[in-house]
């Protein structure tokens, strides 16, 4: 990667459809490193899945556009190899995963990853360490991570592990996808947090939520309207105060 | 370094080292008893009728202490081989017993294996079974336990690696408070058929029994189950739970599974369930999603579903071994145990 000032993401006109019925209709979105995006709009607009699309869900067929993420065809990388060059996606609803415990689960991630990197695995000790650190990024309870992935967990605690795994495995560019939906003020403001200890130059967050309520945490350098499957308009975080006070409609309408 | 107990003339061909503390090894080659008939620590071991099979009267407490049965099919005779093996437990003594099934050589063995069992008043067994043998080989367990007043039966049947695998298992609660747990694990792939058939009979009021069985088929695997509950008239406050689930990790897999109640008191709790499915594809997408192959996350969405099976195990050390071997077997390596100079299957 040459260009250090290029994109880290680029999408072009990207096209996804599903089952013949087109969901995303040309986006177009740059994202850089150290930028940290919000995606808005209204329900069934395409939000979910874009960010589903970029980690390599199957059940979306890509008809037309292209993805380069640091410079490779993301579109031909299954889903955790995208994962090893960095990507993560906040689930909107994390799966249960009955009988496997997070910390057999994150061993397995963290490991892939290293392996990736010509690291050896980390030793238990390394590894126990680790998670404890991350998890009070995240203010868990440790008690969690030896339950199953997910099982038996509020809304409020998938939320907070996937923004544990999130910081497990340092990604450079993070779709949250709607990891406010549910949330209480606490938990949003550990969450938000967690996001905003983890937020470093040289890494990205791309943020896709309802509520002007998460930007108040973690402040957006862009915000973006989509609907229909477009990006609409695009602006500074002043666009989700308007989306707030006037709604979507209003500015669908003016556009 | 432990030092473990072996025959020499077994030794010569076969070691097994299974990890842990305190256990003791009993070697039956061919169903013939390895070692001298004779009582130790309250363990008395002879044979039965022929030299062939195993007699064990077991006192007092051994729960920390597990008896390991290595039971190895030789090449010095490869006709079908027919062996009874009887455990009794004297009033209040408590066991921990592995039995673990090997073939040395790939001869099409055929071995039928009868286990009665009786647990006096008080008795505790947790026994093991542990099936590995090859691809061609038939094999065919007969299960038959009677549970005297307060009598507690833990049984854990991993069936492992087998040609045909049969296990008929037939508990009988004659008293009051015995309680019978039977579980069973059965992995199997290419053409290899595993069958369970499982009748816990309550004969008396205030048992409890519950029964947790599971398989993973592969290739065109083929596996039935049947298990039935009895509760005899007059057995009241029985308590009796059953659940049966299978994954099918292709079209060519199939699995019969026949759960079944029989019922003649009116004050009991029971419920039987049965689920037959497949990996679970949004799953296997969130694993990847964190950057594990497809390959490790098909392998651990079959660890997690056989996760409480072996959570069962209540020995440590053995149950650390059993789910490497499982994983092994999972991974296709077939089921080799590292720990062998002879590979046993």
């Amino acid at each position: 990667m040459g260009k250090t000032q290029g994109n880290m993401l680029e999408i072009n006109n990207l096209h996804v459809s599903i089952q013949d019925r087109e969901i995303l209709s040309g986006v177009n979105l740059q994202v850089r490193a150290g930028e940290v995006h919000a995606i808005m709009g209204p329900n069934g607009s395409g939000k979910s899945t874009l960010a589903a699309v970029l980690a390599g869900r199957d059940i979306f067929t890509v008809t037309k556009g292209t993805v380069v993420y640091k410079g490779v065809d993301l579109l031909a990388l299954p889903p955790e190899e995208r994962a090893r060059l960095g990507l993560f996606l906040g689930f909107q609803y994390p799966v249960e995963i009955p009988g496997l415990t997070s910390v057999n689960f994150m061993k397995a991630a963290v490991n892939e990853q290293r392996k990736y990197k010509n690291l050896p695995p980390l030793s238990s000790g390394e590894f126990l360490k680790l998670m404890r650190q991350k998890m009070a990024v995240v203010e868990m309870d440790p008690s969690f991570v030896g339950r199953g992935v997910n099982v038996g967990f509020s809304g409020g605690e998938k939320k907070r592990n996937e923004i544990f795994q999130m910081a497990m495995l340092e990604p450079t560019l993070a779709f949250l996808d709607e990891t406010d939906s549910g949330l209480d003020v606490d938990a949003l403001r550990v969450v938000a947090n967690g996001v905003n200890k983890l937020k470093t130059k040289d890494n990205a967050f791309v943020v896709i939520t309802h509520y002007q309520r998460l930007l108040d945490y973690i402040v957006p350098d862009i915000v973006h309207v989509l609907n229909k499957g477009r990006i609409i308009k695009s602006g500074s975080k002043e666009l989700a105060l308007e989306v707030e006070n006037k709604g979507y409609d209003h500015i669908i309408n003016a556009t | 370094m432990k030092e473990y107990r072996y025959m020499p003339e077994v030794k010569r061909v076969f070691q097994c080292t299974v990890p842990g503390e305190n256990i003791r090894q009993v070697f039956l080659v061919d169903g013939v008893l390895q070692e001298s008939p004779g009582t130790q620590n309250g363990i008395t071991l002879s044979t039965g009728p022929e030299g062939r099979g195993l007699k064990t009267h077991i006192t007092g407490d051994h729960s920390e202490n597990p008896l390991q049965i290595i039971s190895v099919r030789s090449e010095n005779l490869p006709e079908p081989l027919e062996f009874t093996n009887t455990w009794e437990l004297a009033p209040g003594a408590k066991a921990q017993i592995v039995v673990c099934d090997h073939t040395l050589k790939e001869h099409l063995y055929q071995t039928s294996r009868y286990s009665h069992i009786t647990l006096r008043e008080g008795a505790h067994l947790d026994l093991l079974f542990m099936q590995n043998e090859h691809g061609r080989s038939r094999y065919w367990l007969d299960l038959d336990a009677r549970l005297y007043k307060d009598a507690r039966l833990d049984s854990h049947i991993l069936s492992l690696y087998g040609g045909t695998i049969e296990n008929k298992v037939k508990a009988h609660l004659q008293e009051p408070g015995a309680v019978c747990n039977l579980d069973g694990l059965y992995l199997a792939d290419g053409e290899q058929e595993i069958k369970y058939n499982i009748e816990v009979r309550h004969n008396s009021k205030e048992c409890q029994s519950s029964q947790l069985f599971k398989g993973i088929l592969d290739n065109s695997a083929k596996a039935w189950f049947e298990g039935l509950i009895y509760v005899a008239p007059g057995a009241q406050s029985t308590e009796a739970f059953q659940a049966n689930h299978n994954l099918l990790l292709t079209r060519d897999a199939k699995i019969t599974t026949m759960p079944q109640l029989e019922i003649y008191a009116d004050d009991v709790k029971c419920s039987h369930g049965a689920t037959i499915g497949r990996l679970d594809e949004m799953g296997l997408f969130y694993i990847r999603s964190r950057g594990v192959p497809l390959e490790q996350a098909h392998l651990l969405q079959q660890m997690a579903f056989v996760h409480d099976v072996l959570e069962h195990v209540r020995n440590h050390a053995i149950r650390v071994r059993l789910e490497k071997m499982v994983e092994s077997r999972l991974r296709g390596e077939f089921s080799k145990c590292a720990h062998c100079t002879m590979h046993c299957c």
